[in-house]
């Protein structure tokens, strides 16, 4: 087989790349998971194999879903949003999170939405539970048109931080919680190569974590169970006297479940693979006193325990 | 037009030989001494005027503060950082910390704008909206917003009025854009070699003291973040031993150590022991080398 031309820089620059540092978990009991969308923590350029991890290591954890997801679906704006809840408690409860708080910012109509009141939602939910690891959206993602997308990453931009000052929303404080600022986060984004958004550690994930990973994105049939996409990939192979013998008796709704999880394991091992493991995840990663370059390295040297 | 842009250029290629008023914008009271004061303070020194508008009013950074101490304090020791640096006066703008995503972006910059028209600078620092991972979102409004009034600054369709009181559009020939060091791919070069603001680094140690010096004046700030640290710490079962007790001395130490790392930074790869990284785009910005040649 002639290797094609194009793959041949693409090769060279992840070999000259190398391996990413595998990252352990950070410290901590509670891991909290802010996104824009019912299913963007399971899709393959999602985070289901690591937040397996963290329920794994006994981790506290909660879902905040921003939109409503009324778009995702055809079933009509209002039965959309009632599925797509539904299916995202089930992925969450596949992944071992403890809770889903959904916000039902309208679906794909966050662009318009004053920024300050959904950063005064997730400073609140942020105070309640006091997450030590968030994993969301990378504010600083290029290339993502999608405006939800785009609104909750910068939210979230200030709302980690501005949640651990007492000055910001005193009135929470009525209600006896106290500020937090989130010392870990884990930062994703849909086009997750190139100039857009550049991992800095990889995760590595066992099997089991992959596995409930792909029953939790397969779990969202209401917008993946796409019969139509595996009947044109189904008919485009017969025209050409081929089939995909996996697939074969099954209906279109099952193939094109079966062809998300076959992407979802190809994915899992593509990023293994690139780090030196089988299985991995790969992330934009900021550490508990990376906004303080000044001091991080004399904190990391001078720091004892109690 | 064509006439225009070259006078504007030459005009520009004057004004890098020798600067005369420097215009600092920052969203808030610490970032433009951490970034740029050494640099600023440098071109004070060599007979530079220079101005910082600040606009927000640092109300939400403090220990134990109500924003309201908070944003008194801050005022008054804004005013002493910027004294230590040599900066002549200092413009608040007073919008209140944290909010600027709710502000008009084109009211912004117009206050911006009219402040360019009014001092005329040769040099503009400003926070570096496209630096990426850098936490006070005030930062990146700031910077768009001050790259946006730097344009509307030079065009005379922009505010017409301002023209009619005395205020003529005015370009500003070099700028630098400042942010802390933490994104990733700041020394990467942009893709062309010109036309587009290209990593610097300009030596600070003749004027680290100064820099220093109103890092320091900064004290409710510095406060906090010394209270924070420590703060995060015990909560983790640890402790920075410079900090079991918190007093003046303890904070100012840390304060050194914060610069003389930053510092450190901005020197690495360089043949400087201290110095300040930005974005610049100076005569090479406006008018390729080989050009400038020609006409000479």
């Amino acid at each position: 087989m002639r290797f094609p031309a194009l793959l041949i820089p693409l090769a060279a620059a992840i070999l000259a790349a190398g391996p990413l540092p595998l990252k352990d978990l950070p410290p901590g009991k509670v891991m909290m998971v802010i996104q824009p969308h019912h299913d963007d923590h399971t899709t393959d350029y999602g985070m289901g194999g690591l937040i397996a991890k963290f329920t794994d290591a006994g981790y506290e954890s909660y879902f905040v879903r921003a939109s409503n997801d009324e778009k995702d679906g055809a079933h009509g704006y209002g039965h959309n949003d009632l599925i797509n809840e539904r299916e995202s408690k089930a992925a969450i409860a596949i992944l071992g999170m403890r809770d889903l708080y959904s916000l039902s910012w309208r679906n794909d109509y966050m662009d318009p939405i004053p920024l300050q009141e959904l950063r005064a939602q997730l400073i609140f939910l942020i105070r309640k539970h006091r997450p030590d690891v968030v994993l969301t959206h990378d504010p600083w993602g290029h290339y993502d048109r999608n405006p939800d997308h785009r609104k909750v990453a910068r939210a979230m931009g200030d709302a980690y931080w501005l949640a651990g000052l007492e000055n910001v929303h005193p009135e929470h404080f009525e209600l006896g919680v106290r500020p937090h600022r989130v010392p870990y986060l884990f930062y994703k984004a849909r086009v997750d190569y190139g100039k857009g958004h550049e991992p800095n550690v990889a995760v590595e994930l066992s099997e089991s974590q992959v596995r409930r990973k792909m029953r939790a994105y397969s779990t969202h049939r209401n917008v993946y169970a796409s019969p139509a996409m595996a009947r044109a990939v189904r008919e485009q192979l017969a025209k050409e006297g081929l089939e995909l013998p996996g697939l074969r008796g099954l209906t279109d709704e099952a193939a094109a479940v079966e062809m998300e999880e076959w992407h979802m394991d190809w994915i899992s091992r593509k990023r293994g693979r690139e780090n030196g493991v089988r299985y991995a995840e790969v992330y934009y990663f900021v550490d508990e006193f990376d906004h303080l370059p000044g001091l991080k390295e004399y904190l990391r040297q001078h720091t004892v325990k109690k | 037009m064509r006439t225009l842009f070259l006078a504007l250029c030459l005009a520009a290629g004057a004004a890098a030989a020798d600067p005369k008023v420097v215009l600092v914008i920052t969203a808030d009271a610490s970032d433009f001494v951490h970034c740029a004061g050494g640099t600023i303070a440098t071109m004070v020194e060599r007979g530079a005027a220079a101005h910082l508008i600040r606009v927000t009013n640092d109300e939400k950074d403090s220990w134990r503060l109500s924003p309201e101490e908070t944003a008194r304090r801050v005022r008054e020791e804004v005013e002493q950082a910027a004294r230590a640096l040599g900066i002549e006066k200092v413009h608040h703008l007073g919008y209140r910390a944290g909010e600027l995503a709710s502000v008009s972006p084109t009211e912004l910059r117009d206050r911006i704008a009219f402040y360019v028209r009014l001092l005329k600078p040769d040099v503009m620092f400003l926070p570096n909206p496209y630096a990426e991972y850098v936490e006070v979102l005030d930062r990146y409004y700031t910077g768009s917003a001050a790259e946006e009034a730097r344009r509307a600054a030079s065009l005379a369709n922009y505010q017409p009025p301002f023209a009619q009181v005395g205020l003529e559009p005015h370009f500003v020939p070099e700028l630098y854009h400042y942010a802390a060091p933490v994104d990733p791919r700041r020394r990467e070069p942009e893709s062309t070699a010109t036309f587009v603001p290209q990593p610097v680094t300009r030596d600070i140690a003749a004027a680290f003291d100064r820099k220093l010096r109103a890092a320091l004046a900064l004290r409710t700030i510095n406060y906090s973040l010394a209270m924070r640290i420590r703060q995060r710490l015990e909560e983790t079962g640890r402790r920075l031993p410079l900090l079991d007790t918190v007093d003046d001395a303890a904070v100012a130490k840390l304060v050194e150590i914060n610069l003389r790392r930053l510092a450190a930074i901005g020197a690495e790869k360089t043949a400087f022991q201290l110095a300040e990284e930005f974005h610049y785009a100076g005569l090479d910005y406006q008018i390729p080398q080989k050009y400038r040649g020609a006409s000479q």
